[in-house]
């Protein structure tokens, strides 16, 4: 909490720098703050700012502004608080709509708090099991935790591919004894969470297989 | 009807044609169903299960298949050597990397008949862990069948357009400081 208090006051007093002389060399230099929002693309939601460099003789003044967003699309229930329900989009994504699952996500592929994204906590849970799979599937190849430079991975895991990967890689064991016929210990596949899906087809779904 | 030959349909209905399956991306059950059907011959109407009519499957990419699940850490493969203690169990990863064939290859050959065709229909299984085909191969191939599995767009793999053209769901707040 103090960090962010800090961090706002910095932010602050950093938009409210002003030019001090009118220089005659201008030097305009358009420039992200943010370290990459990655998820809108070049057009950034928010967080924008114009970075602008004048030097005067010696004298280097940099200032930001704050560039108008373009006005988005009016949802199709703009009185609901969750983006989700918003949208009317309750049971309509899985793990393969990217484009929906990385505007919820930082850059390293976590998930940003429900407080600042505004979802309900049903609609988090369920956002946050879809980006867990997707990125178990290396649909989210960029948003990857940073890691050092001098980085070398003790052993170099085998490229397997996989989808609808419900538990972490490392934590699930082998079925060695798959028990009886009639209790049979099976693998889970997708989430159940995610059952109430819309789907367009007659097959049942299995979640164990 | 005097010019047609019956020789020439009998030809015809009974060659064996190639089918060629790209296997990148999808998961090995769904490719051993589409080869059990092609090697027994059930796609034909002449179908008969004592008249030999199975076609050959040409599978390539097993080395780039996809497990659903965790299947690929929990599904595991039995053997066993005839020894005493020669119980083997090793895990689906463990196979794969030892042998980049042998779950397409198990998948479908528990997909067939437990007949005395089964060997024969085998032998007309051509499994090929990479993209890369044999010229003798690549001469015989009559027909691709399309892949039972829609492969999902990475993030990267959607264009700037695309990405724009996708509506904005929230608006952060303008004093957070997204990481």
């Amino acid at each position: 909490m103090a960090a962010r208090c800090v961090l706002r006051s910095i932010w602050t007093s950093f938009s409210e720098i002003r030019p001090v002389v009118n220089g005659s060399n201008f030097s305009y230099l358009t420039r992200a703050c943010i370290p990459q929002l990655s998820f809108f693309g070049n057009t950034q939601c928010r967080g924008i700012r114009q970075v602008v460099e004048k030097q005067e003789g010696k004298t280097i003044t940099i200032e930001g502004h704050t560039v108008d967003v373009p006005a988005a699309p009016e949802p199709p229930n703009p009185a609901a608080k969750c983006p989700i329900y918003r949208w009317n989009l309750q049971n309509k994504y899985n793990y393969t709509d990217v484009l929906l699952l990385s505007q919820f996500i930082r850059s390293d592929g976590g998930m940003l708090p429900k407080r600042i994204t505004g979802l309900c906590p049903e609609e988090h849970r369920k956002v946050e099991i879809c980006v867990k799979m997707a990125h178990r599937a290396g649909l989210l190849p960029d948003h990857k935790p940073k890691l050092p430079a001098d980085h070398v991975p003790r052993r170099p895991k085998p490229q397997l591919n996989r989808y609808l990967t419900r538990w972490s890689i490392d934590s699930v064991k082998p079925i060695y004894r798959t028990g009886l016929k009639w209790c049979k210990r099976r693998m889970p596949v997708g989430d159940p969470v995610l059952k109430n899906n819309v789907r367009y087809g007659v097959k049942p779904l299995y979640l164990k297989h | 009807m005097s010019n047609f030959s019956r020789t020439a349909q009998q030809w015809a209905t009974f060659a064996r044609s190639w089918f060629l399956i790209d296997a990148k991306m999808q998961p090995p059950g769904k490719i051993a169903t589409m080869c059990s059907v092609r090697l027994q011959g059930k796609h034909k109407p002449i179908y008969h299960a004592l008249s030999d009519c199975g076609d050959h499957v040409v599978v390539m990419n097993t080395r780039h298949i996809a497990f659903s699940g965790n299947k690929w850490e929990q599904k595991v493969y039995s053997s066993h050597t005839g020894y005493p203690g020669g119980f083997k169990q090793v895990t689906a990863a463990q196979l794969h990397l030892k042998d980049p064939k042998a779950i397409v290859k198990l998948a479908v050959y528990g997909m067939l008949p437990r007949n005395l065709l089964r060997p024969n229909m085998m032998q007309r299984l051509h499994l090929f862990a990479e993209d890369e085909l044999p010229e003798d191969v690549l001469a015989n191939l009559t027909e691709e069948l399309p892949q039972p599995r829609d492969v999902p767009r990475t993030l990267s793999q959607y264009t700037q357009e695309e990405r724009d053209a996708f509506p904005r769901l929230w608006t952060p707040p303008a004093d957070y400081k997204m990481k």
